[in-house]
């Protein structure tokens, strides 16, 4: 394939929106990236204004690019050409990133999700967590907001932990509840910080066993980062005797946008070969 | 010519007011006029009309009416579109209507019927029963008797005879009617941008609570309107979702399924409406008119005896012809007929090749988290890998 053409993949999720400028081609390239917070603002406007802003920045308009693929809230993207489902980006996402990906953990504000992806990153199966939000990044944030932490310091503050406290990894509202007692009875921030990783790593490795997730795993979405997190789940892993090897990649916040734009790139060529074959 | 918006938001209004207020209002204009409320799916409405009546479709109370003596009524593993019903009978929704008919389409149904018998609910309450055979000198003579006792019933109330003159006017009205829904559907299958499902549904679920002729008016405005181009194209798959023709889907969850990147190119959702195919006969005694399209030119549907024309096959033409990509199931829970008859349709479906998927759901469902999964996936897979 020797054409080449611009694809813009934007994942709105319920705290972050990010977006993805490629060049689509044999070797797709990202040509710029860019995240925000939501905050209390219109996420539609927000999403609205993030592409206006990366298109001006490339001297592009919205007809030069082939394909504009939204992935998460989707029907809140104005102008979009499709829509894919948020395990479907992500698992491609996570293969652009690391091509020998066989697990992908996305981990949102609200949920954590497990899949596991062929060598071609198509979903095989899934996992997530359930309703309660005691394994999600907006919990993590909660606590580290209640501790007088940024959620950037979470990462590194967990690492200092040498007796690490566990909250209940069911509910949120109880683990908010032991967070209180355990700051009542003097338990240090790195210690609270890293029972709480311990939790949500014990969720996703219940996550894991149930889907039979395979080596290696790769963490995507906005806790992807958190040094803390991965240092836990390691530890887990470890626990359980087999050997996972855990990647994850400074680009791992965008692996949902990113596999909206490159899945829109595959979507535009094959739309253009099955209007070939009509004519 | 009112702006598609404001048809669309009167609509709304109109397809969920569980108190039928503009029928009600339709009512107070003559001292003859009678309504007569129908469950789904199919009555033929055009006799009531031939009788100063209004046919007013009740589809159940979905999400709207917080049920609160209907489930003393009902055991736990019934599906709900009887609880919400019998909570409206109970409460003041359905007062001043002068009868009901309830079609026979399942047990739920029929111990509904008796419920309403037993509460003195309306003057009538006719269980509509339907031939099983479809040979015109047997079902249809049954048919027929069926239809003169509902007129017999409505005498009783308002002394207006049902004259042929009268019934062909109806019958030409409803012709009228389901041509232009059809036509809605034909420009939606090849522009769906243009009027989204829940659009759609507003539209067909308003005409069941008002006149006919009404409705055919806001009808041809919507056609009009829409032949022109509205909305951007996506690139969504197209699907059509059998198994919802009498307890209706929430609204949330047929905007999950578009939401999920599919267009609903076809449905089940207000089949009553468009039950009877292509027009009825004005050259034949009214009745019979009305009996041999009940027998001839039916949809299919699980809820009826489909004998040499299977409803499977059906489904796999319906869509060809809708040239969609995918067929959804979308059972409410336990709805005997919709469960038992999908193995056999999902069976037709894989011979031609025809992707599906199926959830179930209740009339007043309110999360749709898997749902929209379960659509957003099967909506990728197509257009990804078929």
């Amino acid at each position: 394939m020797e054409q080449s053409f611009y694809t813009m993949g934007i994942d709105v999720g319920s705290n972050f929106i990010k977006l993805v400028l490629l060049d689509y081609s044999a070797k797709p390239k990202i040509v710029d990236k860019h995240t925000e917070k939501i905050r209390k603002r219109n996420p539609t406007q927000v999403a609205d204004e993030m592409i206006s802003t990366m298109l001006a920045k490339h001297n592009l308009t919205y007809e030069d690019v082939a394909y504009l693929a939204s992935t998460g809230e989707g029907d809140l993207v104005k102008r979009k050409r499709g829509h894919f489902y948020g395990m479907t980006t992500h698992s491609k996402g996570a293969h652009f990133l690391f091509p020998d990906a066989r697990t992908v953990v996305d981990m949102g504000a609200l949920f954590v999700r497990a899949v596991k992806i062929s060598p071609d990153a198509r979903v095989q199966d899934y996992k997530m967590t359930g309703q309660c939000a005691s394994g999600s990044g907006q919990f993590v944030e909660n606590i580290s907001r209640y501790l007088g932490l940024s959620i950037e310091e979470v990462g590194d503050v967990s690492l200092q932990a040498d007796n690490a406290e566990v909250s209940s990894g069911i509910c949120a509202v109880l683990a908010e509840t032991d967070v209180i007692n355990m700051v009542s009875r003097g338990i240090s921030t790195p210690n609270i910080i890293k029972g709480i990783h311990i939790s949500i790593a014990g969720r996703i490795l219940k996550l894991l066993s149930s889907l039979k997730g395979e080596s290696p795993i790769i963490l995507t979405g906005g806790m992807a980062l958190n040094k803390g997190m991965m240092q836990a789940l390691e530890e887990q892993l470890e626990e359980t005797g087999k050997k996972f090897e855990v990647k994850t990649h400074p680009d791992a916040i965008y692996a949902g946008a990113l596999g909206a734009a490159l899945w829109g790139g595959f979507r535009h060529i094959k739309l253009i070969e099955k209007q070939a074959l009509a004519a | 010519m009112k702006s598609l918006e404001t048809i669309l938001n009167e609509c709304e209004h109109l397809a969920f007011d569980l108190n039928f207020t503009r029928a009600k209002e339709w009512k107070a204009g003559d001292k003859n006029r009678i309504l007569v409320g129908y469950l789904p799916i199919y009555v033929p409405r055009e006799i009531i009309h031939a009788a100063k009546g209004l046919p007013v479709g009740i589809m159940g109370a979905g999400d709207r009416k917080q049920i609160i003596k209907g489930d003393a009524y009902y055991q736990s593993y019934i599906c709900h579109l009887p609880r919400g019903i019998i909570e409206m009978a109970l409460d003041i929704n359905l007062n001043d209507f002068d009868g009901f008919m309830f079609p026979a389409i399942c047990d739920c149904v029929r111990n509904l019927s008796g419920m309403f018998k037993l509460s003195k609910k309306g003057k009538f309450q006719r269980y509509f029963d339907y031939p099983q055979n479809f040979d015109p000198f047997i079902g249809g003579v049954f048919y027929e008797q069926e239809m003169e006792k509902v007129m017999d019933d409505m005498y009783a109330i308002n002394k207006v005879k049902v004259t042929d003159d009268a019934l062909y006017q109806a019958i030409e009205l409803y012709n009228v009617n389901r041509n232009l829904i059809e036509e809605i559907y034909d420009i939606r299958q090849q522009y769906p941008w243009r009027l989204s499902a829940v659009e759609t549904y507003h539209i067909l679920r308003a005409g069941i609570t008002i006149p006919v002729e009404e409705h055919n008016e806001l009808l041809k405005q919507v056609v009009e309107h829409i032949s022109k181009e509205r909305g951007e194209p996506m690139d969504n798959i197209r699907v059509v979702v059998s198994g919802s023709f009498c307890e209706q889907p929430p609204i949330g969850l047929i905007k999950s399924i578009e939401m999920a990147g599919c267009y609903i190119v076809d449905d089940d959702f207000m089949l009553g409406s468009r039950w009877i195919q292509g027009d009825i006969n004005r050259n034949i005694t009214p009745l019979k008119a009305l009996t041999d399209a009940y027998i001839n030119q039916s949809t299919f549907s699980s809820a009826f005896y489909d004998v040499g024309n299977p409803k499977g096959k059906r489904l796999v033409n319906l869509a060809k012809k809708r040239y969609a990509d995918g067929v959804i199931f979308s059972a409410a829970s336990f709805c005997d007929p919709a469960l038992l008859d999908r193995p056999q349709m999902q069976k037709e479906c894989d011979e031609a090749q025809i992707p599906h998927i199926n959830f179930q759901f209740h009339e007043n469902t309110g999360q749709f988290k898997v749902i929209k999964e379960q659509a957003g996936t099967f909506s990728d897979s197509i257009k990804l890998w078929a």
